[in-house]
């Protein structure tokens, strides 16, 4: 078996009073891409945010290779680093081309020298197909385009694991496809990944494992054959079953 | 008409002086103001407990009080405490402590207007928070705050007339000597206001010209993506 990455272990959160995540503990192994599917409001984005602490769990911790994640500590911002966050609303910084977008991590935060970051974003602009928008600003790139670039920068940190935070929901149908297949790129290519995602294609073709999340705690997991076809529980079932339908009907495209 | 015109000709180098003294001190105040001013407005809007409530006790009472009684309090309050100032700086210290309050609540309201994700997708790359307010928040929030900004210029050259208050010889403190010589309230006064106007025009359209050049497509005040 591959070695884990990352490791979370028995995570709590409450949120006014209500808890969002019930001691939830999960691992991920080199090279793997995990999805987690479940229905709203059952701590999936509060999940990914709790890893790289971008939300503080009230308790529970989490290792990135043996190493414990923990606010404050010194080497708390190089743990960061190592993890590639991709959010829903893709958060590019505003005020920057795309090309200054992607180089102002290695820059700012690894200290590289200006001219190999430059570089560096170049090519991974090039990696999502967007080498020829690298002097464009966000708000002159279509949400497909935004989203492919915010993956860039993430990618340009040279991250050991990839957090995906609903990538297409906030995406226009016909601009979902350029986005998936940018991730499936990079599942290919070996990279470790989580993805909160309900692209149940996406699910079945790129997954190694799916999690069902319900209530704040892993209700099921495993491979997308087991999950799709023959789920432990009827829940896993209904839900899924519900997902595709609506993936279907909304989006009005043919489902995996 | 021509009797006006060579009034003004007569006044204008008096008045010219006064002119430039105004112009010092709104630059002085303007600077003093955005030192303090800046600071102030991220210690209230991420500080905590002690240095927060310091900040907005500051913002308030100097929004709270005149300016009229700032500008009397360090002119003549101050001597009492040993500290004896000279005129003008007396007056740009007093404009610009005003100013830094409303400099401070117009970059508050300006860092506050920049979406939350900014500042989560820095931290998501390993920037600290200083690294991810300095690089990323800060520079938007100082193109979003230009507007606002350029009417605190306006007000300024035009607040700096009370300075006169305390014999400052600047624009309007030259008028009100002129007229007790030339014993011509209405005519000095309307090339008083006549200079003010044409000064303030051209520093709306140079703060325009500015705001033009910084301009980044898609980001402005009111449409943000």
């Amino acid at each position: 078996m591959a070695k884990p990455i990352l490791r979370v272990e028995n995570i709590h959160k409450k949120f006014k009073g209500t808890e969002v995540l019930k001691g939830l503990s999960l691992t991920v192994y080199e090279g793997e891409v995990v999805v987690i599917i479940g229905p709203s409001g059952t701590g999936k984005s509060t999940l990914l945010r709790c890893i790289n602490r971008l939300t503080e769990p009230d308790s529970g911790d989490v290792y990135l290779e043996e190493q414990k994640i923990e606010p404050g500590k010194s080497n708390f911002s190089y743990i960061r680093q190592q993890i590639g966050m991709v959010f829903q609303d893709f958060n590019l910084f505003n005020h920057l081309t795309a090309l200054q977008n992607v180089a102002i991590g290695p820059i700012k935060v690894k200290k590289m020298d200006k001219k190999k970051a430059y570089d560096l974003a170049m090519k991974e602009l090039a990696r999502v197909g967007l080498a020829e928008k690298a002097a464009n600003y966000p708000a002159e790139l279509s949400g497909g385009q935004k989203q492919r670039v915010a993956i860039a920068r993430a990618l340009a940190m040279d991250p050991k694991i990839m957090l995906f935070d609903e990538p297409t929901s906030a995406l226009d149908p016909e601009l979902i496809g350029e986005v998936l297949e940018v991730m499936k790129d990079l599942a290919n290519a070996g990279m470790t990944m989580v993805v909160v995602s309900h692209e149940m294609g996406f699910a079945r073709e790129a997954a190694d494992r799916i999690v069902f999340l319900e209530n704040g705690v892993v209700a099921e997991m495993g491979s997308p054959e087991k999950i799709f076809n023959n789920p432990e529980k009827e829940r896993t079932r209904e839900f899924i079953s519900k997902i595709t339908r609506l993936n279907s009907v909304a989006k009005g495209r043919e489902v995996l | 008409m021509i009797d006006h015109i060579q009034y003004f000709i007569s006044i204008w180098p008096e008045l010219f002086k006064g002119l430039a003294v105004s112009l010092e001190l709104s630059v002085g105040a303007l600077l003093l103001g955005l030192v303090i001013g800046l600071p102030m407005a991220l210690m209230r809007t991420y500080g905590k407990g002690i240095v927060k409530a310091f900040a907005v006790g500051y913002i308030e009472l100097i929004r709270g009080t005149p300016m009229i009684v700032q500008l009397f309090l360090i002119y003549y309050g101050l001597p009492d405490l040993g500290i004896l100032l000279d005129r003008v700086p007396a007056a740009i210290i007093a404009l610009g402590i005003n100013s830094s309050a409303y400099q401070a609540e117009y970059f508050r309201g300006a860092i506050l207007s920049i979406d939350e994700g900014q500042g989560l997708a820095a931290q998501a790359l390993g920037m600290t928070k200083r690294q991810a307010i300095l690089n990323i928040i800060l520079p938007q929030a100082l193109r979003l705050v230009i507007p606002p900004w350029s009417n605190e210029v306006i007000y300024m050259v035009k607040y700096t007339s009370v300075a006169f208050l305390i014999a400052v010889p600047e624009l309007m403190a030259r008028g009100k000597m002129i007229i007790s010589q030339t014993f011509k309230p209405l005519e000095t006064l309307f090339w008083v206001g006549v200079i003010y106007i044409i000064v303030l025009s051209i520093i709306a359209k140079v703060v325009d010209i500015i705001e033009k050049k910084l301009a980044i497509p898609g980001f402005q005040m009111s449409g943000e993506d």
